[in-house]
């Protein structure tokens, strides 16, 4: 025959209680949930039940722990669902069923009346079915892991469920007033059914008026000052507005409220979110897409599954539906905004910029509206994209903090209007300017775009620079980098050293190659060789700048070279181009080749000094 | 002084606020030469770290390479300062995508593997996450007896700290079924995935691209919906999955949904032009060809298409004929799968592309609007 495991109840109760449960508080959760579940099962038999949920708190005389009765005007238990819903924990064979059936009814009753245990021995469950022979069972079930089942000898009057929990004497506290009314109001402050209070001879209805965001108010204005007090109520902030959610998938409504200082970039807001009108959690996290981080929302869900831990739901397609319809909600928000009243989008965009930006590129419509007002720093000054693209056609753009720093100082000079686009999502958001108002142009800018904007020389300047020009050419061909001559702004910088964005990386593969071993050395040439764009650097030498100018007129060969070496080694760190072996080599004898130099100079030593020798 | 650390510790604050992506690997990168400029070896071992991860996870799997490469470097140099254990799991991410580029040798990824093994050896661990390497290598380069004896001994081996997390191998072990034809087997052992139990970075991201076939063949085509919608959502903005973006393009292509299929075609083309993985682009162009001539078997000789600049085939008015543009593609595919075929000595390339030959055949109508 087949036998069973024996499994401990108290293990079972400790191990809920350590891993599943928060505090021993939840047993009225799961206490209301069982009566939820059973009262919802009810109106499906009977369409017009209105169900009821009834705690009473009885002092005993004589000071000794109090009993805590919940009753429920819901459908009750046959006898055959009492050995299989309070006596099976986790049954795998019943697990597929319920999970069918999860919508209807019943959840996980026997898990949940476990609960129960964490504060008291023993439990009294007296119960009449609304499906059964009208007769009233008794199930008394105890910590140990026994129960037994017995016909009442106090039927109830109508179906329903009464469940008695005698306090244990260490868990008292959890059975006080003002604690029960406090965690009944908690979980089932908005249960569409009344929760009524019984204690010290007095009944009061804990939950009388359900969502406020159902509610009827007289004006919007109050409306909204209802709403935005229950979000003080609910998270303790002053929120900036509130904003309807509804999903048909998963069955969703609630509020959304505006957060008055700028979040975290992608924080995961914390949610407040009811489960039939249940609470579920008030931390859930994925019911919001992730640009929405601007808000903090209290919603009821009637058709998502939560996760086991309670503070997420199920990733699946029902709740990508929701995610996507409660997005809109938000867009149409901000959509009536841009068209209504764009100051407060305006003033919206300055403290949550970043969801705004992230739903822009989601969602062509809403980016078409946003884009023009979104402000970027450039070579000129902060402006809107709009200023920008009134006064220069193409939207010039830098990827990088670092890309902008090295072309900001010498693009204003030269009178180019180009735009930082190192922020988060900035890149990105002008990529698209195009695919959405096709009229547009952007370009991505760097420093080797600039030299196209300098002056030519002269025909006689060509003249004078051209020994100058042949001698660079030669001296940084081993670095791969060319050598132009031209005139530009501001005079005092003496060269611009550029390359495109491949460039930068192959100088940084060549760093890693240096330091690594054989094998690495073989894998990175190989990994190099894949990429396109062997172009070269550009070393440009502004002849509006005096040092250069008067480097042309130099005729000492060594003198030059050394002096080209030097440009083009301050030319790479001013760029902020860390130095590969060779070029450090280069800066540690150049700058004792100079100062030999200048010791034969003023020292008036012989031309073949030390320090020239050191050169190559 | 203080203030280039300052720039770098923005930097860096920047990055750790970014989502994966194109943003992120710029600001560490970035963050990475100042630091060279100053020759902080620590912290550019620090911030390189970083960039591993962010390139690996941002589809720059060359970045990934040269970051680990010099981290490599600094960690045999002074292997008291640098763990060996933290570079040893990132070594598997840059190790297994070596067979990505076409340039690298047989005998370089040879050596390459047997490195990670001598290093996983030395800590007396590892053997599993070396054999699973091994498997997906062998796989990916077609020499199929060899990933079929790899595939038993990977999965008997014993896990253990070097392990990849078990959502992310079982995620590996559907390839093998769909590989084989085993839609069925597939999509059973990827439950707990697909109702969302169970996932990781990339999980269960790439996980419903590769269902969307076998949800297709089972004619089962809700769930082949789910995948999609769910999961092209989830890789739409990340070049890393590229490969991904592939699947959804070929089974809407299949399914007879090509308005969509053009749309997402118009989205990553900009990706598959430029990306560091011959592998990925394979995938998409391969995808993108079939595509394209689902298009030209529906009667149409031209579409208007917003593509990038850098398209070679670029035309400023947007209007393309169909069947020049799935020449093009199928050249990319044809020419990436030559390489591939030529370096790895063996026919799976070729194979992958005739496939869409069959693919033609399978097509059936399934509208998603």
């Amino acid at each position: 025959m087949d036998h069973r495991f024996q499994v401990s109840l108290r293990g079972v109760i400790d191990l809920l209680s350590h891993h599943l449960y928060s505090s021993p508080g939840v047993y009225v959760r799961e206490l209301l949930q069982n009566a939820t579940d059973a009262i919802r099962a009810r109106q499906q038999l009977e369409p017009q039940a209105t169900g009821a949920v009834g705690l009473e708190l009885r002092e005993k005389q004589d000071g000794g722990p109090p009993t805590l009765l919940f009753t429920d005007e819901g459908v009750g238990l046959t006898e055959e669902e009492i050995h299989r819903f309070l006596a099976t924990i986790g049954e795998s064979s019943k697990r597929e069923q319920l999970e069918a059936r999860r919508n209807d009814f019943i959840g996980q009753f026997g898990i949940g009346l476990l609960s129960c245990f964490m504060v008291c021995d023993e439990l009294l469950v007296v119960t009449r079915s609304a499906k059964g022979d009208g007769r009233t069972l008794e199930w008394r079930g105890r910590h140990d892991g026994t129960y037994d089942v017995r016909v009442s000898e106090h039927p109830l009057d109508a179906p329903g469920t009464h469940v008695y929990l005698v306090a244990r004497p260490d868990m008292v506290e959890w059975f006080t007033p003002e604690r029960v009314r406090q965690l009944a109001k908690h979980y089932g402050g908005l249960l569409p059914f009344p929760v009524r209070l019984t204690a010290e001879g007095k009944t009061e209805t804990l939950n009388p008026d359900g969502p406020p965001w159902r509610r009827a108010y007289e004006t919007p204005g109050d409306r909204r000052q209802a709403l935005l007090a229950y979000g003080r109520e609910v998270f303790g902030t002053d929120f900036l507005d509130v904003i309807p959610l509804r999903s048909e998938a998963g069955d969703v409504d609630g509020v959304a409220y505006v957060l008055p200082a700028s979040p975290h970039f992608n924080a995961k807001q914390k949610h407040r979110v009811y489960l039939k009108q249940m609470l579920l959690s008030e931390s859930a996290e994925n019911l919001l897409p992730e640009w929405a981080f601007f808000v903090k929302c209290v919603v009821n869900a009637n058709g998502l599954r939560p996760t086991a831990s309670r503070e997420s739901f199920y990733e699946d397609t029902v709740l990508a539906k929701a995610r996507e319809a409660l997005g809109q909600s938000l867009r149409q928000y901000l959509m009536d905004l841009a068209h209504e009243e764009p100051r407060a989008l305006q003033r919206l965009i300055a403290l949550h910029g970043l969801s705004v930006k992230g739903l822009a590129l989601d969602d062509d419509d809403f980016y078409r509206l946003v884009i023009h007002w979104l402000t970027f720093e450039t070579s000129l000054g902060v402006m809107t994209l709009a200023d920008y693209r009134r006064s220069w056609p193409v939207v010039r753009y830098t990827p990088t903090l670092d890309a902008f720093r090295q072309v900001a100082r010498v693009a204003a000079a030269q009178g180019l209007c180009v735009l930082n686009a190192a922020y988060t999502h900035d890149t990105a958001l002008l990529e698209k300017l195009p695919h959405v108002v096709p009229e547009a142009q952007v370009a991505p800018f760097s420093s080797a775009d600039l030299p196209q904007s300098f002056e030519e020389l002269t025909l006689d300047e060509r003249e004078a620079v051209y020994p100058l020009l042949r001698l660079a050419e030669g001296v940084l061909a081993p670095f791969r980098c060319a050598v132009e001559v031209k005139k530009f702004f501001p005079a005092e910088v003496p060269t611009l050293y550029s390359s495109d964005a491949e460039g930068a990386f192959r100088r940084d593969a060549e760093r890693a190659r240096e330091e690594s071993d054989d094998l690495y050395a073989g894998v990175l040439d190989g990994v190099m060789a894949g990429t396109g764009g062997q172009e070269r650097a550009l070393l440009c030498l502004n002849l509006h700048n005096p040092v250069v100018r008067r480097l042309a007129a130099v005729e000492g060969r060594e003198l030059l070279k050394l002096s080209v070496e030097m440009l083009y080694v301050q030319a790479l760190l001013l760029g902020q181009h860390p130095l590969n072996a060779q070029e450090m080599a280069l800066l540690n004898h150049g700058l004792l080749g100079l100062i030999s130099a200048r010791l034969d100079e003023g020292g008036g030593g012989g031309s073949s000094g030390p320090g020239s020798r050191g050169m190559h | 002084m203080a203030d280039w650390r300052q720039q770098v510790e923005a930097l860096r604050a920047q990055a750790g606020e970014l989502p994966e992506g194109d943003a992120k690997v710029r600001a560490l990168e970035e963050a990475v030469r100042l630091v060279d400029v100053h020759g902080d070896v620590p912290l550019g071992y620090e911030l390189r770290d970083s960039l591993i991860d962010a390139a690996t996870f941002g589809g720059y799997p060359d970045k990934a390479l040269v970051a680990f490469a010099w981290c490599r470097g600094q960690q045999k140099k002074d292997p008291q300062r640098f763990d060996p254990e933290d570079i040893l799991w990132k070594q598997k991410w840059v190790v297994g995508r070596l067979d990505e580029f076409p340039h690298i040798s047989r005998k370089q990824i040879a050596d390459a593997l047997d490195d990670v093994e001598q290093g996983f050896a030395k800590l007396d661990a590892g053997r599993r996450a070396a054999l699973k390497l091994r498997y997906q290598m062998a796989r990916d380069m077609g020499d199929t007896a060899e990933a079929e004896r790899l595939w038993e001994e990977w999965l008997v081996a014993p896990r253990d700290h070097l392990t990849d997390c078990r959502v992310c191998e079982l995620d590996d072990e559907l390839d093998h079924h769909v590989d084989k034809g085993e839609w069925e087997q597939a999509i059973q052992k990827a439950k707990p995935i697909l109702d969302g139990r169970q996932s990781c970075a990339e999980i269960p991201h790439l996980t419903l691209g590769t269902l969307l076939y076998p949800f297709f063949k089972l004619e089962r085509m809700k769930e082949a919906r789910d995948c999609h919608v769910r999961g092209y959502a989830m890789v739409a903005k990340n070049r890393e999955f590229l490969s991904t973006v592939g699947e959804h393009l070929e089974f809407l292509a299949l399914t007879g949904n090509l308005s969509r299929g053009l749309t997402l075609l118009e989205k990553h083309l900009g990706w598959a032009l430029e990306h560091a993985s011959h592998r990925d682009r394979f995938s998409f162009y391969t995808a993108a060809s079939f595509l394209l001539g689902q298009v030209v078997s529906d009667g149409r000789d031209e579409v208007s298409l917003r593509l990038p600049r850098a398209f070679p085939l670029h035309a400023v008015d947007g209007g393309y004929g169909t069947g020049a543009l799935k020449d093009w593609l199928d050249s990319q595919a044809r020419d990436i799968a030559a390489r591939f075929d030529a370096r790895n000595g063996t026919k799976r390339f070729t194979g992958l592309l005739a496939r869409n030959e069959v693919l033609a055949t399978e097509a059936r109508l399934f509208p998603l609007d």
